[in-house]
């Protein structure tokens, strides 16, 4: 049989490469969570509020207890030492309420866990959820962020009536100067609806306690399993080096997973209490419920101008629906939306203020994108709104207002530094590839005949590779470690953890490439906390451009190594490694990478001042984020009779810097934009004015088919980041960032004729329809 | 969520009043009621099954009627919850005589929780709609026809 190893000396960094995680994914022998199977392994099933807001009067557990099979039930009260839930983010005056992991007295959403039932298989324990009488009363809820903080609402929180969890306000610039000298201002409400992030896997924890070691394993379906084991430790008041989290194969996080939730901790808790594994997965009704949802903003913007369409400066009141806790990082979402509110444009002077309004409903928290689609969104309608204003063409106004080429690295008006970019040349590209003025030429004679044809732009700039470590809540850096086996083989662990990035061969390109080895010759390994080295996670588009430079960098210092033990083998003063071999220049003498691994582990000599083995471990913290940027081009046109929205043509054309693999950024890009469709046509989370989610399972809520999607052409611009020395960006959320202001910005452009000047999504074609409707009235 | 709609039946205001609230007739004619007792003045105990959307399941809970100005109007209140969530509605039922018959009118609020109102809110305004009218015909029909 042939071998799989490629030629050395072939580069695979910038090669189109099928991943090397595939083959397990697609053919069933991947372990996800539910996979795992212990002896004597219970199964817990968790009682939720049905109520939006009520007082726990009683609890009676007792039939629950005598069900055939029951081995425990645990309400509020037994599990009120472990928790809280955790906050990461700090924010000034923040009211951070006590996040107990069942309730106590008191339900604050639909979904809050009020007790749970631990059994021998998960039938019973579901069925013994249903003998447990709960004695509510119900309270007044609310679940409309605006209402919440007007007056009269009910409190979600009694302590705080006025349901206000933080304001928070920043500036940069002059405001009120560029306010008092603008020609035209425009203003408008945009939102950004609540969306459930819906991962394909849904939340699953298996926790087995060692009562004769006192540890506590947890395998859990999450993208932090470092933070995770420090946080559920902490909860469990459990020492740390004694809990170990692993995590199996992560079907999809999309940010929902960047989260610990009383879940995890409940686990453990009853796996301490009972001594016995147990296993608990989210049904998909309480994914939807339970989980956090992602977005939840109303945005009033102002942007001021010049008649030629100079951007003078932006002004912003951010409402943002926290529902009822704080997750791990629900109020910092929205001060990520602040930071990134001047978008690509060339304006100082910002103003944004922020309210966190509690509501009675599931938190909010990272969603693809996290902050900066609705930031991306808010702006760049604003910017087509103030374009239809002065009648000028969308991409003339964006091209005015850039930040120009020659003032990277740009201090944003927001307190970031922009560190590269060229932004006229995607959108350039966008419009070439979309043969834009041809189009416009096209739209004419559409209207002309009386269809309804959009054509609609958006340029977006994101923050990317999170993080520098004092803008984050929890360090910014990255771990890796690289070892080279006594047979020359490479095993990399990266403390980022990838849930379907595609790392394990990105990863791979990469030490693939400095060593010299073949592809095949490196495995990457990660989550898990007894394996890997501390480790921050996957998220905000850092695993390749913060995780990816760990190993690059580590691969550097073992480099370093290498040169030395094959300077010792050749006798030699000064040798040269690459393509994994160490050659003395002078003598023509090479000794392969194999043979300097299995002498460095036999030690029969060692180099001067060098350790036997093969190892190096790299923890790198950036010196900032990097900013990706794009412009994606849409098509669409709108039926008449019917309110539908078909998209003729959609163009990505993202700039993430380097690409180390283009088919997992083009993948990364399509799955992007599938969500950013999802959110502009169908996707929305509803709650009824008692706090009953309405959207509860995919029957109600929306979220895209593969048959509702169109071709997606996507290509790319490259502008190296100078952050990292790989020149790399990050990627996984672009396409969301990028998709959604394009598609509206498309559908109002095509209604633009009957007077249309915004519409906020999802656009469902009944929207469309009523609102064809109420321009023909 | 509001509902209201109107009914004829063909008997008399006063015999239709009577029967409205005649435990027998009510659970004679409302669909899927297992079981429906008198358990105090104007209060019933009932167990009905009420299928929505993808699933079914069994309510228990009271009916009970309130603000009675016979043979002109009442309160109907209904709570009842189940392994699908709870339902709370209450209805004013307005009875006007119009030839020998009776139109009643009807107005009321529904609430529903749990699995019930993620699942089944969507269609819960038809599937009431639907549970009213067969109520109604069955009650025409029970009450046009000699005691057994």
């Amino acid at each position: 049989m042939a071998t799989t190893t490629i030629t050395k000396t072939e580069k695979l960094v910038g090669k189109a490469m099928r991943r090397q995680e595939d083959p397990r994914l697609i053919t069933g022998s991947a372990t996800y969570v539910d996979d795992i199977q212990m002896p004597g392994m219970l199964h817990a099933c968790i009682l939720r509020s049905p109520h939006g807001a009520a007082n726990i009067k009683s609890v009676d557990i007792a039939a629950a207890l005598a069900h055939p099979g029951v081995a425990a039930v645990y309400v509020g009260k037994d599990t009120e030492k472990v928790g809280p839930v955790p906050c990461g983010a700090s924010l000034p005056g923040l009211r951070v309420p006590h996040h107990y992991v069942l309730a106590i007295d008191r339900v604050y959403f639909i979904g809050h866990p009020v007790a749970v039932v631990v059994a021998t298989d998960k039938y019973i324990a579901r069925d013994a959820v249903d003998l447990i009488e709960v004695e509510y009363e119900t309270l007044q809820a609310v679940t409309d962020p605006e209402k919440a903080i007007g007056p009269g609402a009910p409190p979600v929180h009694p302590e705080w009536p006025d349901n206000v969890a933080f304001n928070y306000h920043q500036e940069g610039g002059d405001v009120d100067t560029a306010f008092a000298q603008a020609e035209v201002v425009v203003k408008q409400r945009i939102t950004s609806q609540r969306l459930i992030p819906s991962s394909m896997e849904t939340r699953g924890v298996v926790a087995d306690y060692n009562t004769g070691d006192k540890a506590l394993t947890i395998w859990s379906s999450t993208q932090i399993p470092h933070l995770m084991r420090t946080l559920v430790a902490q909860m469990l008041g459990a020492p740390e080096h004694k809990v170990r989290v692993v995590t199996p194969e992560v079907g999809g996080g999309f940010g929902s997973k960047l989260n610990v939730y009383a879940e995890e901790a409940l686990m453990g808790f009853v796996a301490m209490k009972l001594g016995q594994p147990v296993k608990w997965i989210e049904s998909r009704r309480e994914n939807c419920m339970c989980t956090i949802h992602g977005r939840g903003h109303v945005d009033y913007f102002e942007v001021a101008a010049k008649k030629d369409g100079t951007i003078l400066g932006i002004k912003l009141k951010l409402i943002q629906d926290l529902g009822a806790y704080h997750q791990l990082l629900t109020p910092a979402i929205p001060t990520l939306s602040v930071l990134m509110m001047p978008g690509l444009y060339r304006c100082q002077n910002v103003r944004a203020d922020i309210v966190g309004a509690f509501t009675n409903a599931v938190p909010t928290d990272a969603y693809r994108g996290a902050g900066r689609p609705e930031a991306t969104h808010g702006i760049e309608r604003m910017v087509d709104i103030l374009a239809a204003e002065l009648k000028m063409d969308p991409a003339e106004i964006r091209l005015k207002n850039f930040i120009h080429n020659d003032e990277f690295p740009y201090a944003t008006g927001t307190g970031l530094s922009y560190d590269s970019g060229n932004y006229a040349a995607p959108l350039h590209k966008a419009m070439d590839l979309i043969d834009y003025h041809n189009l416009r030429e096209e739209q004419r004679q559409a209207r002309s005949q009386g269809r309804l044809m959009g054509i609609g732009l958006s340029t977006y700039g994101e923050i990317c590779a999170f993080g520098p470590s004092p803008a984050t809540p929890a360090g910014g850096w990255e771990s890796a470690t690289v070892k080279i086996e006594p047979s020359g083989m490479v095993t990399v662990m990266t403390g980022s953890s990838p849930h379907g990035q595609g790392e394990e061969t990105t990863f791979a390109q990469i030490t693939a490439d400095e060593l010299g080895v073949g592809i095949d010759d490196v495995i990457v390994l990660h989550g898990d906390t007894a394996i890997v080295q501390y480790g921050i996670g996957t998220f905000g588009s850092r695993g390749t451009a913060v995780g990816g430079t760990a190993v690059y960098f580590a691969l550097q210092e073992l480099k370093k190594k290498i040169k030395k033990y094959g300077a010792m083998l050749l006798e030699s003063e000064e040798v040269s490694f690459s393509d994994g071999v160490c050659v003395d220049h002078k003598t023509g003498k090479s000794v392969t990478l194999a043979e300097i691994a299995g002498a460095s582990h036999r030690a029969m000599k060692l180099p001067p001042g060098t350790q036997p083995g093969m190892v190096e471990t790299y923890f790198w913290e950036p010196p900032n984020f990097a900013f990706p940027f794009g412009a994606h081009a849409v098509v669409t046109e709108v039926n008449r009779e019917t309110g539908d929205i078909e998209i003729k043509r959609y163009v990505a054309v993202d700039d993430c810097g380097n690409i180390i693999n283009p088919l997992i950024v083009a993948g990364q890009v399509h799955g992007g934009v599938v969500q950013g469709l999802g959110q502009a046509l169908w996707e929305q989370a509803v709650y009824d004015d008692n706090g009953q989610l309405i959207t509860g399972e995919f029957m109600d809520y929306a979220i895209p088919r593969a048959s509702m999607i169109p071709w997606i052409e996507t290509e790319h611009t490259v502008t190296p980041s100078p952050v990292n020395p790989l020149g790399v960006k990050g990627v996984g959320e672009a396409g969301t960032i990028g998709c959604s202001p394009a598609v509206v910005n498309s559908v109002v452009d095509a209604l633009s004729t009957l007077g249309v000047r915004h519409i906020d999504m999802p656009m469902t074609p009944e929207k469309i329809w009523n609102l064809m409707e109420g321009a023909r009235a | 969520m509001k509902i209201s709609g109107s009914y004829t039946v063909p008997i008399p205001r006063d015999e239709a009043y009577k029967l409205l609230q005649d435990p027998v007739i009510l659970a004679k004619c409302m669909p899927g009621t297992d079981h429906l007792e008198k358990i105090g003045e104007d209060e019933y105990e009932m167990k009905m099954k009420m299928a929505i959307a993808s699933f079914s399941g069994l309510f228990t809970g009271k009916v009970k009627i309130a603000d009675a100005h016979p043979p002109d109007n009442f309160m109907l209140l209904v709570e009842g919850s189940g392994k699908v969530g709870f339902l709370k509605g209450s209805g004013l039922l307005n009875l006007t005589p119009q030839e020998g018959a009776t139109e009643v009118k009807y107005e009321g609020d529904v609430q529903v929780g749990g699995t019930i109102a993620a699942v089944g809110q969507r269609l819960l305004e038809s599937t009431s709609k639907m549970i009213i009218k067969k109520f109604f015909e069955k009650f025409a029909e029970a009450a046009t026809q000699p005691t057994t």
